[in-house]
């Protein structure tokens, strides 16, 4: 098996999970290293008081925070040992970076995420699969 | 339609409003003005008396806590070297649209002042969220920043406050009662909030919607408007606040629900399409009337003080929604501008809360040039029980 260091990118969609569960198999049979990385997207955009860029920021932290604690957990069940790495930015640019930053050999991820956007701008899975430096696993 | 049917309406619009805001990561404010503007045009509904009501009062509110969210000991430090940025973001397209409105379209003084006004604002959230999103709101940049548009921003609201007072006797304890609350509820917050707070019933929301009310009571009688003593009622409550942040959540929560849908709502519903696609030409000179005096007046500044974010900070400064939504709601409340000039300036408030932040956000963004993970920080990952990093 080729791969030693996998990046799983999380979101807490049912893709996401997927994808999470296909990642840490793979860590398992591979004996491969295993991050995940779960990316905060941006907060609104032109918003009208601070109070909603604060509260959709609590709410994102609280989110991405609760869905990392479960990725450890889930890893922990199955007896892998996890990297969590909860990131704000624009979710494929990251994805890339990081991979690239951590020089992974395969990242893995869900083909269709949360929001309404994906399907607006086009998934972040199809981006990633362009600019990542490795192969990438979009799992269904 | 009756008032009942408009308020179904309504309530769906704002529903709807709220799903797109989530889905595509837009504000719901101002989903909520386009929704306004497209509901409003294609059923032709007017604008019913309690949504004025409702969406005067949630204009109070919004400036309340506009001010309760201003961070005073940061602008103590900041002041000075934000005052410069401040007024000249304020006079500079104050002067130059009201000029252009008064000798180039014809307006009237009040209709030329209230142009002015909601045109020469800075958006307090829309900067907030883009130095939160680059993390430069922990640098000094993003600091003053920050106090610059606090500083445009009060100038605004006085600007509303002074203008248009006609006064009458009511003046009198107008100025008496704001400057009571002004004094006196910081001091009793502490003792009401712990003994009648945190509770369902929210006794603490409802004394400040009190005050708010009886405010915008003197202050009609007076002839006048209670932006500025609302504005400074909530910076005076803003260490309150900073403390007790449980409080102010559960207002915004208030205000989110019931009562700012209905402003954005209702500033979109007075928007005629009609209207605005009759003035285009008018509508890009009102646009470069805010535009370039900005710009012209705030980039030296900003060379001076913001270096090396000058054209940053400049778009930044140049944008604007709240309180240009504020100001020109009030300017066709009072009958002081009519639905058409209405439309055009809520037109060019909502193109400046986007095209300079987009701008700014596309070419000049100061995290382009920084290392990787220097955007908005989050919050650390707690280990779930058992399991250790």
């Amino acid at each position: 098996m080729p791969f030693t260091r996998i990046l799983v990118a999380i979101d807490g969609s049912e893709c996401s999970d997927r994808a999470f569960a296909k990642a840490v198999e793979l860590a398992v049979l591979a004996e491969a290293q295993l991050t995940a990385l779960a990316v905060e997207g941006p907060l609104p955009a032109y918003a009208a008081t601070i109070g909603e860029v604060d509260e959709v920021k609590r709410e994102k932290d609280l989110y991405f925070n609760a869905l990392a604690s479960r990725a450890k957990q889930q890893a922990k069940e199955a007896g892998v040992e996890i990297d969590v790495d909860v990131r704000a930015g624009h979710a494929a640019e990251l994805i890339s970076q990081v991979a690239s930053e951590g020089s992974y050999d395969l990242v893995v991820l869900g083909h269709r995420g949360h929001f309404l956007r994906d399907h607006l701008l086009g998934s972040t899975a199809d981006r990633v699969a362009e600019t990542a430096p490795c192969p990438v696993m979009i799992v269904r | 339609m009756s008032d009942i049917a408009v308020a179904a309406v309504l309530a769906a619009t704002i529903l709807i409003a709220s799903t797109i805001s989530v889905e595509i990561g837009l504000s719901v404010a101002l989903i909520e003005l386009l929704a306004g503007f497209v509901v409003g045009n294609a059923f032709h509904l007017d604008v019913p008396s309690w949504l004025t009501f409702l969406g005067s009062f949630a204009g109070m509110v919004l400036t309340f806590q506009a001010g309760a969210e201003v961070d005073v000991p940061q602008f103590k430090r900041e002041w000075r070297a934000s005052l410069a940025i401040g007024l000249a973001s304020f006079f500079a397209p104050f002067a130059v649209v009201g000029l252009l409105a008064y000798y180039g379209l014809g307006w009237n003084l009040r209709q030329a002042e209230i142009g002015g006004l909601a045109l020469s604002t800075t958006s307090l959230a829309v900067v907030y969220a883009v130095l939160v999103e680059t993390g430069l709101i922990r640098e000094l940049v993003g600091k003053r920043l920050m106090s610059a548009t606090f500083v445009t921003d009060i100038a605004t609201v006085a600007g509303l406050t002074v203008l248009f007072v006609k006064p009458t006797l009511w003046i009198v304890p107008f100025v008496i009662v704001s400057v009571a609350l002004i004094v006196a509820l910081p001091k009793a917050a502490p003792w009401f909030f712990g003994r009648y707070g945190n509770r369902v019933i929210e006794p603490e929301i409802k004394l400040v919607f009190a005050t708010l009310f009886l405010l915008t009571w003197l202050g009609t009688r007076a002839n006048s408007q209670a932006a500025l003593p609302a504005f400074i009622l909530g910076l005076v409550m803003s260490g309150h606040y900073v403390k007790h942040r449980q409080e102010q959540e559960r207002m915004r929560v208030v205000a989110f629900a019931f009562l700012t849908p209905f402003f954005f709502l209702k500033g979109g519903m007075n928007v005629s399409a009609g209207a605005l696609w009759a003035n285009l030409g008018i509508l890009g000179l009102l646009f470069a009337g805010k535009m370039i005096p900005k710009f012209a007046a705030i980039y030296p500044l900003a060379r001076r003080y913001t270096a090396p974010h000058a054209a940053f900070t400049t778009l930044l400064m140049s944008t604007g929604l709240t309180f240009g939504t504020i100001t020109s709601l009030y300017g066709l409340n009072a009958g002081i501008i009519d639905r058409t000039q209405f439309s055009l300036v809520i037109a060019v408030v909502v193109l400046s809360a986007v095209i300079p932040t987009a701008i700014a956000q596309r070419f000049f963004h100061p995290h382009r040039e920084r290392e990787p993970g220097a955007g908005r920080p989050v919050a650390a990952v707690p280990a779930p029980e058992g399991v250790t990093d």
